[in-house]
């Protein structure tokens, strides 16, 4: 009987697990919660890396579906309705057993629970929520929760959730809404805009009250819920944040459309995180590309470095792309190539620049830039001081003098530094060096770099 | 010149840094060390140090108090690391001290902390880093097993003496658990009792052999994650280096998913 029901719980996870892996985030940060001394469980803001799947990706969390059963038809995603696979559901007990007993075994940082549609977005929502909910009351979990909002679910459903969750995220799918219509026709920018401004305005407010008033009001619940007397509610409203998850490469937006739409969620969404997922063609559908080159893994790549450079280095999307040169360049990351775009800037003199210039200088993080400008207070930097303090001095070298003086004899021109740039063979992307492209670089590096070419891969 | 020579622990060497004010002999005479050395060197007296916790606690009180508790963790931790070679050789002991004299000299422990240009500070800040990257790596890549009696056994083989650092954040995490964590590497165990506080004991007055049976569950649980681990694999981007590069080999030992078998 054991063995039986361990076997069928084995098979689940199995489906479960496989029908959720396309969905990216598997972050555990952004919040700092100590432990309650009694029953497990706390979370660290940096988020902990538990293992690494064959991927490469970070496992933190036990990334699950609810069920793959689905109404939906979204041409781009296994679990649609019309695609013949066998399907599953787990029951939260199952849930949180394997939640509670992973943990223990330090194997996770907590969930992560997404679901596919059954019958309908409420009742998807309210099994999500009975799951939490019995996680967070009866199994006492104290750890990190993420969980996905089901676009077209009561708001009532999302503000009780949210409630119980750290992280909330609602997948905009696809980066414009003509791509949603061609591929999700179930969905539109409505259902998923909509949660999305409601779990915003929620995050304020329950920064703005005190903890004891957080009950929501008017929070009439669904009937299949029973609450006690409120006591999850004394946590903060999604504490971590949101976050959300594009496609990259299944519609034919460019990258400067898709970076106009992530700056706009941070700006007007207040989101924490935008992911990217290079499109991967699970269904086999006629209206899907096919890509003979795999999934496009550099451009995910060039999109993330250029999330960053929005996120923590100061630069507006407009400043790395444009209606002319939609799309990064594929050989030089984003910085670089705005660096060489924009030599009249540069060199920077390291002992007087200002933060946010020395932010902009390839090479220099934003770790090495605060050090140096905690170190320079009290003794003059050189070049072998900056290699201490973790500035990539092989990029760097180009945009910098230390003192008044470049660590060589440099011209300031684009295509000198770009062929020196080139000329060290790790700093050319895999993909590149693997298309065979590599003996052009040599030559012709001056004319590419101007002329973003569009990618091997897509 | 004058070399102490200290036990290898954050004790032992505070206790180095006491005496060698304590003796008053010029700065620049003085080292430290944690090594029995191989060859005396000419007009050296070699002075063996008693490490005495009293003394320690007297520099570790000077350095909170006069530099803040972030100097004082530092220090901690790179007294903690295991003294590897990285891009700098210099004895862990030696580099500590000569970085809590800039210090005491200067009068402002954060402002030497970032002169990363001496090479004792450098030092410092290496032995530093690697020790509190272990320690973050092994908060996720820790694995417990239950034992028969409900014990979570871990064995770990960590470069730096990591313990002190697991301790402090599974006891917050897993409050009602029994649990134990035994560094394989320096024969030492972290033992906590459910409800109470955490403890270090030396392995060898331990009975390690009943951490090899396991609960009924245990196996059952393992077979879960292991097929969690495999299928949230996406096979269109496999990539055995990377995964390698973000999980070292060395941890990968340890651990349940990256058994063969």
């Amino acid at each position: 009987m054991e063995l039986c029901i361990q076997s069928d719980l084995m098979e689940k996870l199995a489906i479960l697990t496989d029908a959720a892996k396309y969905d990216v985030a598997c972050t555990s940060s952004g919040v700092d919660r100590r432990g309650k001394g009694h029953g497990m469980g706390n979370s660290v803001a940096a988020g902990i890396c538990h293992s690494f799947s064959g991927d490469g990706r970070c496992i933190s969390l036990l990334k699950i579906l609810m069920t793959n059963h689905c109404i939906y038809n979204c041409t781009y995603c296994q679990n649609n309705c019309n695609n013949d696979l066998p399907r599953a559901t787990f029951t939260p007990e199952e849930i949180c057993t394997l939640v509670t007993q992973f943990y223990r075994r330090n194997y996770i940082e907590g969930l992560f629970l997404s679901s596919g549609i059954i019958e309908s977005p409420n009742h998807t929502m309210e099994l999500l929520y009975q799951t939490l909910y019995l996680l967070r009351t009866t199994y006492d979990f104290n750890g990190y929760i993420h969980v996905k909002a089901i676009p077209g679910a009561d708001p009532r459903l999302i503000e009780l959730i949210g409630y119980l969750a750290d992280r909330m995220s609602i997948n905009l799918e696809l980066p414009t809404s003509a791509g949603l219509r061609a591929l999700a026709p179930c969905k539109s920018r409505k259902t998923i805009l909509g949660p999305m401004r409601q779990i915003q305005t929620g995050i304020h407010q329950s920064k703005e009250l005190p903890t004891h008033e957080l009950v929501p009001r008017n929070a009439a619940l669904p009937q299949v819920v029973r609450l006690s007397n409120g006591d999850p509610h004394k946590k903060r409203f999604v504490p971590a944040g949101q976050s959300t998850q594009m496609i990259i490469g299944a519609t034919p937006e460019n990258d400067y459309q898709i970076i106009k739409v992530a700056e706009s969620l941070y700006d007007r969404f207040e989101l924490k995180r935008v992911f990217y997922s290079a499109f991967v063609n699970v269904t086999g559908s006629s209206d899907l590309p096919t890509l003979p080159g795999g999934p496009p893994l550099l451009r995910e790549h060039r999109l993330y470095q250029a999330d960053w450079l929005l996120r923590f280095y100061h630069f507006q999307a407009d400043e790395l792309l444009d209606e002319t040169r939609p799309n990064f360049n594929v050989w030089l990351d984003p910085k670089c190539d705005w660096a060489l775009r924009h030599l009249e800037q540069f060199p920077v003199e390291i002992s007087s620049a200002s933060y946010q210039t020395l932010l902009r200088v390839p090479g220099i993080g934003y770790l090495s830039a605060r050090r140096i400008v905690a170190a320079r207070q009290s003794s003059r930097l050189d070049f072998s001081d900056l290699k201490k303090i973790g500035v990539v001095l092989k990029r760097a070298i180009y945009f910098i003098t230390c003192n008044g003086r470049t660590m060589y004899p440099i011209r300031m021109e684009e295509d000198y530094i770009t062929r020196q740039l080139l000329a060290d063979r790790t700093q050319i992307p895999k993909e590149i060096t693997d298309a065979g492209y590599e003996q052009l670089s040599l030559f012709d590096t001056g004319l590419l770099a101007k002329d973003a070419i569009p990618s091997v891969a897509f | 010149m004058y070399t102490y020579i200290c036990e290898n622990s954050i004790d032992g060497i505070l206790t180095g840094v006491y005496c060698a004010y304590a003796d008053r002999h010029p700065r620049r005479d003085i080292h430290l060390t944690i090594q029995q050395p191989d060859n005396m060197s000419l007009f050296t007296q070699y002075i063996p140090v008693e490490t005495d916790t009293v003394k320690a606690a007297r520099v570790a009180h000077t350095l909170k108090t006069r530099f803040g508790q972030d100097f004082y963790e530092t220090i901690y931790q790179a007294a903690m690391s295991g003294d590897v070679p990285g891009k700098s050789t210099m004895d862990k002991a030696d580099a500590i001290y000569e970085t809590i004299a800039l210090a005491l000299f200067s009068g402002n422990g954060t402002k030497t902390l970032l002169s990363l240009g001496e090479p004792c500070v450098y030092r410092v800040f290496e032995l530093c880093r690697a020790t509190g990257r272990e320690a973050m790596h092994l908060l996720g890549f820790i694995r417990f097993q239950e034992l028969e009696n409900g014990i979570l056994f871990s064995e770990i083989h960590p470069n730096h003496h990591v313990l002190p650092m697991l301790g402090e954040h599974f006891s917050d995490r897993l409050p009602e658990e029994n649990f134990m964590i035994y560094d394989a590497n320096r024969d030492l165990a972290l033992l906590h009792p459910a409800g109470e506080h955490f403890f270090l004991a030396d392995a060898d007055t331990l009975n390690l052999s009943a951490t090899r049976q396991f609960s009924a569950n245990e196996k059952q649980f393992q077979d879960l994650w292991v097929t969690f681990f495999h299928s949230i694999t996406i096979d269109a981007r496999k990539n055995p280096d990377l995964q390698s590069q973000m999980i070292p080999k060395r941890f990968q030992r340890d651990t349940v998913e990256f058994q063969a078998s």
